[in-house]
């Protein structure tokens, strides 16, 4: 095996090690499925570093490689957990930045997203990731107007789930 | 709601992931572990099913019925049968690794899954051409018992001694050996066919429904 692709593989993925756990803390509910689905994507990633060409971002390419795989290669397929334990879906809060009114908005935000189906987080996902309709589009291989259609039609969906 | 999208959107951006971040160790050490992706197990699956009705011919009985076959004037019937079925296996095998290979994690969400798809459905094919030629086979084989009448003799040259075996009796074998053929012919037919279909739907549950939800898109 090349040393020096391994090594700038790894640089790489250390230093973007924050999209791919972004993706594992939606796409699992504990610990451990977490760390098995970072350690696919890991591995589908490295299988695939060949083919990257350096014409576009490191960054870009991942999160094409890290949604398939959390989405359709990923073997284990989650249990619907309803009661979903916050602790699992927190991100790291810095202190002057609190703010308990928005802090509740946004628990329950990241509850309801949790709630989607697969499709829908990746969209959620690619979203929050700021990625614009063509990328989206790209990414899931649907229309850019469909992507628009499915992404309001989420926005109502997580509506729903927060004032039932 | 928009507003609380966006929200969220800025709140996801500045954060990091409360996970532990990995080290470089960390990391290098999963090069080295081994995929458990569903692709995967569908190569490993499908190649299990492609030897499975193969292994068939190890059975003692079955081989047994391969030597009848001559006495039973089926030689040229399940000659050709052999050679179409090896045709067959052949082409579907082939097919099954041009589609295998063609599957890549750099596709996008709905081809690669369209993809996967498409592959099992080849060893799907496979699987109900395995089933028809049981069948065939063992139709056949029950019809050649019915038909022959060196069906008796067949039994004499499998070494017993039937001289003391009266006529009615002997028709009675005969009944019993047809139904016996018939019987293992059903049986391994649902037996493979049950098999097939549970993994068939285990491993591709999940697949399938997040290909019908982008589909739905379409609409």
């Amino acid at each position: 095996m090349n040393k020096n692709l391994e090594h700038a593989f790894v640089t790489e993925l250390e230093s973007n090690q924050n999209i791919v756990h972004k993706v594992c803390t939606l796409y699992t509910n504990d610990k451990d499925a977490h760390n098995d689905l970072f350690q696919e994507i890991t591995i589908q990633l490295w299988k695939a570093y060949p083919k990257f060409r350096g014409d576009s971002k490191f960054s870009t390419w991942m999160y094409r490689v890290a949604l398939n795989t959390a989405i359709t290669l990923y073997r284990k397929s989650k249990k619907r957990v309803q009661t979903l334990d916050y602790e699992s879906v927190i991100f790291k809060i810095k202190a002057d930045e609190y703010d308990p009114t928005e802090e509740e908005q946004l628990k329950l935000m990241y509850k309801a997203v949790k709630q989607l189906n697969d499709i829908d987080k990746a969209l959620v996902f690619l979203y929050l990731e700021d990625k614009n309709y063509s990328e989206i589009s790209e990414t899931l291989g649907i229309s850019e107007v469909n992507a628009r259609v499915k992404m309001n039609r989420i926005k109502t969906k997580l509506k729903t789930i927060l004032n039932p | 709601m928009m507003d609380e999208l966006e929200l969220l959107k800025k709140d996801w951006q500045k954060k990091e992931v409360a996970h532990p971040k990995l080290s470089y160790e960390d990391i290098y050490k999963m090069l080295l572990k081994k995929s458990s992706s569903v692709v995967k197990w569908i190569f490993i699956i499908s190649i299990i099913e492609f030897t499975i009705p193969h292994l068939l011919y190890l059975l003692p009985s079955v081989n047994d019925g391969v030597k009848v076959y001559d006495s039973l004037g089926l030689k040229t019937p399940m000659l050709i049968l052999t050679v179409i079925q090896y045709i067959v296996i052949a082409y579907f095998i082939i097919q099954f690794y041009k589609r295998y290979k063609e599957i890549s994690v750099l596709d996008n969400a709905k081809k690669l899954m369209s993809k996967i798809i498409k592959t099992r459905k080849t060893v799907k094919n496979y699987i109900i051409f395995s089933l028809i030629m049981i069948v065939l086979f063992f139709t056949i084989t029950t019809i050649g018992i019915y038909v022959n009448d060196d069906f008796i003799q067949s039994l004499e040259l499998s070494g017993q001694d039937i001289s003391h075996i009266s006529l009615e009796k002997l028709k009675s074998i005969k009944l019993i050996a047809m139904l016996t053929v018939a019987g293992t012919g059903v049986f391994l037919t649902l037996g493979i066919g049950a098999i097939y279909f549970l993994l068939y739907g285990f491993l591709i549950k999940k697949l399938n429904r997040n290909y019908t939800e982008l589909k739905k898109l379409e609409i």
